[in-house]
């Protein structure tokens, strides 16, 4: 499809790029611990690009037998309007494509009732009295072939699974939910669902009580899930994207220590046995890992081909697109790396990961609500708990509610107050606890 | 086509059968800062089938090729009979309909030339631009849509419907040094091209305020009395109160049942909300939902007290009552699942306005515009755009950072004054529900009193 499309393009056109993309999804949900439903979703799509008169144009299409000509017209019509830009197209040179595993056949085999059974399991394991538990079970298969008219290729299969579980609880007037799961691209272990029951269970216990929460400029210890909101400005302040808008405040700051020394964070195409892995962007460009923050210093901005080209600097392999739009800025897999020697694996799963012992008086947040509104960039945030403990003395003494934490991502960073022994994924985020000193915690 | 999945709908095996097809025509404009993004015309169409067989759960296919519409049926019979059910689903009870319900186009979007949508977002991009050196970036876009649904079940409900959309947005992102802020404009109608003209000033507006934001104060975290603007009122009720209001939510959960039972107080006898997806010419209406059910203004709180849920037949069914039309998905690659349409806080007398609303706080926020909100049940946020602080009565400085947290049930309780001055707010974006995200819903409210709520903030 791809070769056919270009050959169309050629001679009429600059230059082009394109994706096809096929999805296969299979899913089945448990609804308060009943299977309730089974589905399938198979869809196919074609993007394409062109460069006319130096000018980008873009389209796509879902139609089943995508006429090639049909495409190809809109996006000249889209070029038309479309902004002057210096793109250079990776060349076939780049062909050689980092070897990394993407496919499972233990994946994409699993049967219905394999997926069932998974699904069944955790719900037994979950289940108690007075709570809802939903689970879900999604596999994906999915063949991406990326080329463009600079003889540039890719092509790769890839599978994914991901096992969801929430649990809800509700007493009186108090709700409480409790939600993990387990993203990869292969089948999970035994020891797997283990770490997803053990994960659920330990919050839930140590939630079942509900006590004052603190007041005031207090330690925090953000779990892997919890951190979202800080790592929230760092993913969209360190895009290639904002740089170039002049809206990141990390701009003009590569080669400058802005975090604590301990800190590294990286962008890995190429982890093994993660969805978000992939030998090749949606650009043609060959996947290879980019240092984001090195030591605590600002590393490298992340880019696809088109802002590469208007900031005159090369691709980091970042490229992400759909079926319909442009090309666009995205992570794979973000590592948050510990370099302080001590705390590096996923040994414990203690709530806390085992930062709380010297805290006298403080909160370990879970999940906060309403990630992602506001003002994200400028890195101050303010959010409600949505799952948060009281820690005294050192230890978990309960569930506070009616709480809201603030403060500044940027500021917070610059000196951790430690790293968990609990790192783990969290979707394409790598990640253990983190210890943060003097966040602002209001209660009503 | 109602003909084609009339005869794949009888050549189904399954107890219940129900097809439908969207065909979605689009176009999308977009800058970023003075430069154009992209400028595209997209099409995209597909089908979904979901059937239901006795003492068995739902079987889903969705897909895009619509040749394999007869394959995808019987698909979706296998995945129901391996989905083994001790109590079975049942479906409310809906007349079958029939109708072609074509929404107004209101200049139609598709005769117009991407070239002079281009033109229009311009020049909205260039009033946010214009308005201060500090204006340091834009994001700007223009959107609109006309999508063409066929649904046909097997219980003889045929139906064809049209629905126009077109979303107009704006952030303005204003800085000063280390200080970033934004303002954020959004217009998004079930309409077409002619409702969308003549709307600079608004996008001025919004950058200036960025530009203002970046010399105010955070807002200082606490309990104080809040006045919500009629836009954040809406969000409120949306995210606080709506979700909770959706029986999907409940009809599964005892527990929930309990806490949702009809005829509790939920607030004082000032607060009436309701849902209405048969509102004429709101983004969140539509004749009929993606079950094939009438819409209908649902009343949820009257006088205080909870008299009502939105249903989709199933949950109707479940609970005893009757469906809503508000099974909704936002495209044929997902399943309907309870969602809102147009949520509403009523009016309270047309004699109360603002001014009676403020008088007699000594210290409070009035807190305008929303960035967003989320809820967890019983405890939501959001973010207002911007807000003022209220000192002896009067509307005093301009301060950020305004986000509320708060607890569902103590919040609504403590509104306890609503103002006369009802309004739509028709915005872009949408709700996010399931994995379905941005669904097209419309908030509506006055000026809503609020005796106490937290603030969240530097302390």
């Amino acid at each position: 499809m791809i070769d056919r499309l270009l050959d169309t393009a050629r001679g009429t056109v600059d230059g082009a790029d394109a994706l096809w993309r096929r999805e296969e999804r299979t899913t089945v949900a448990f609804e308060s611990g009943r299977l309730k439903a089974a589905g399938i979703s198979e869809e196919a799509g074609l993007n394409l690009r062109v460069l006319a008169r130096g000018r980008m144009g873009v389209a796509g299409t879902t139609a089943a037998k995508p006429d090639p000509a049909a495409l190809l017209d809109r996006a000249r019509a889209s070029a038309e309007l479309g902004e002057v830009v210096d793109l250079a197209f990776p060349g076939a040179g780049t062909a050689h494509l980092p070897p990394i595993s993407t496919f499972f056949e233990r994946t994409a085999d699993a049967s219905l009732n394999t997926l069932i059974r998974m699904g069944r399991l955790l719900v037994e394991r979950l289940a108690r009295p007075d709570c809802q538990v939903n689970v879900s079970v999604e596999r994906e298969v999915a063949d991406t072939a990326v080329g463009n008219s600079a003889g540039a290729r890719g092509e790769y299969r890839a599978t994914g699974i991901a096992l969801t579980a929430d649990i809800t609880r509700i007493a009186g007037d108090d709700v409480l939910m409790v939600y993990d799961q387990y993203v990869g691209a292969d089948m999970p272990s035994d020891a797997d669902l283990e770490t997803l029951v053990r994960s659920v269970e330990t919050r839930l216990a140590a939630a079942l009580k509900v006590v004052t929460p603190p007041d005031g400029a207090l330690p925090v210890v953000f779990t892997p899930a919890g951190l979202a909101a800080v790592v929230l400005p760092l993913e969209q302040a360190l895009s290639g994207k904002t740089v170039l808008q002049g809206s990141s405040p990390l701009a003009g700051k590569v080669g400058e220590t802005l975090f604590d020394e301990r800190l590294s964070i990286i962008d890995d195409p190429l982890t093994p046995g993660r969805p978000a892995s992939r030998p090749v962007d949606d650009e043609c460009v060959p996947s290879r890992a980019t240092g984001l923050v090195e030591h605590g210093v600002v590393g490298r901005f992340v880019y696809d081909l088109e802002t590469a080209a208007r900031a005159r600097t090369q691709s980091t392999g970042n490229g992400r697109r759909g079926v319909f739009g442009k090309p666009h800025i995205g992570y794979t897999n973000v590592v948050f790396r510990m370099t302080d020697g001590a705390h590096v694996g996923s040994e414990s799963h203690a709530l806390g990961g085992g930062l709380i012992a010297d805290i006298d008086d403080g909160l370990i947040v879970d999940d906060l609500i309403g990630v992602g509104q506001g003002n994200v960039i400028s890195g101050a945030f303010s959010h409600p708990v949505g799952l948060a403990y009281r820690v005294q003395r050192g230890e978990v003494t309960g569930r506070v509610k009616d709480a809201a934490v603030a403060g500044n991502a940027y500021d917070l960073l610059k000196r951790i107050g430690g790293f968990g022994t609990d790192g783990r994924w969290l979707g394409s985020r790598w990640s253990p606890s983190m210890r943060l000193e003097g966040v602002s915690v209001a209660r009503r | 086509m109602r003909d084609r999945l009339a005869a794949a709908v009888k050549q189904s095996r399954a107890g219940y059968t129900e097809i439908r097809v969207e065909r979605i025509w689009s176009s999308a404009v977009a800058f970023r800062g003075r430069r154009l993004e992209t400028a595209t015309v997209s099409e995209d169409q597909g089908g979904f089938v979901r059937v239901l067989n006795q003492g068995c759960g739902w079987g889903i296919a969705s897909f895009t090729s619509l040749d394999e519409l007869p394959a995808m049926v019987a698909r979706a019979n296998e995945l129901s009979r391996a989905v083994r059910l001790d109590e079975p689903i049942r479906l409310a009870d809906t007349p079958p309909e029939s109708a072609d319900a074509v929404l107004e186009l209101d200049g139609d979007v598709r005769g117009i030339s991407l070239s002079e949508k281009k033109q229009l977002l311009d020049r909205y991009n260039g009033a946010m631009l214009a308005v201060s050196n500090q204006i340091v970036d834009t994001q700007a876009s223009y959107r609109d849509e006309v999508s063409e649904v066929w649904y046909v079940n097997s219980e003889g409900t045929s139906l064809y419907q049209r629905r126009p959309e077109v979303v107009v947005s704006g952030t303005a992102i204003a800085r000063r040094n280390g200080t970033i802020e934004k303002g954020l404009e959004s217009i998004g109608l079930r309409k077409g091209w002619d409702s969308v003209q003549g709307f600079d000033d608004r996008f001025r507006v919004v950058a200036q305020r960025a530009v203002d934001l970046l010399e105010a104060p955070r807002v200082r975290g606490g309990a104080y009395p809040v006045i919500l603007d009629n836009e954040l009122a809406g969000v409120f009720i949306h995210e606080a109160f709506g979700h909770l209001s959706e029986a999907d939510f409940v009809y599964e959960n005892p527990q929930a049942r309990d806490m949702m039972t009809l005829g509790r107080r939920f607030g004082k006898p000032v607060l009436n909300v309701g849902d209405n997806g048969a509102a004429p010419g709101l983004r969140g209406t539509l004749p009929y939902d993606d079950e094939g059910t009438p819409t209908q203004d649902t009343p949820l709180i009257r006088e205080g007290i909870l008299v009502g849920r939105l249903h989709s037949r199933e949950t109707a069914a479940k609970l005893g009552e009757r469906p809503t039309g508000n099974a909704r998905a936002i495209s044929f690659r997902h399943p309907p699942i309870v969602r809102m349409t147009n949520t509403y806080i009523a009016p309270g007398d047309t004699g109360v306005g603002f001014d009676d609303l403020i008088r007699d706080i000594p210290l409070g926020v009035y807190a305008c515009g929303a960035f967003g909100g989320q809820t967890m049940l019983e405890n939501f946020s959001f973010t207002a755009g911007w807000g003022y602080m209220i000192r002896d009565g009067k509307v005093a400085e301009l301060v950020k950072d305004v986000v509320l947290a708060g607890n569902l049930f103590q919040t609504l309780d403590r509104i306890d004054h609503i103002a006369g001055d009802f309004s739509w707010n028709q915005m872009g974006g949408g709700c996010g529900k399931g994995g379905q995200f941005p669904l097209p819903v419309t908030e509506g409210a006055p000026h809503v009193r609020i005796e106490e709520a937290l603030i969240g903030g530097d302390v």
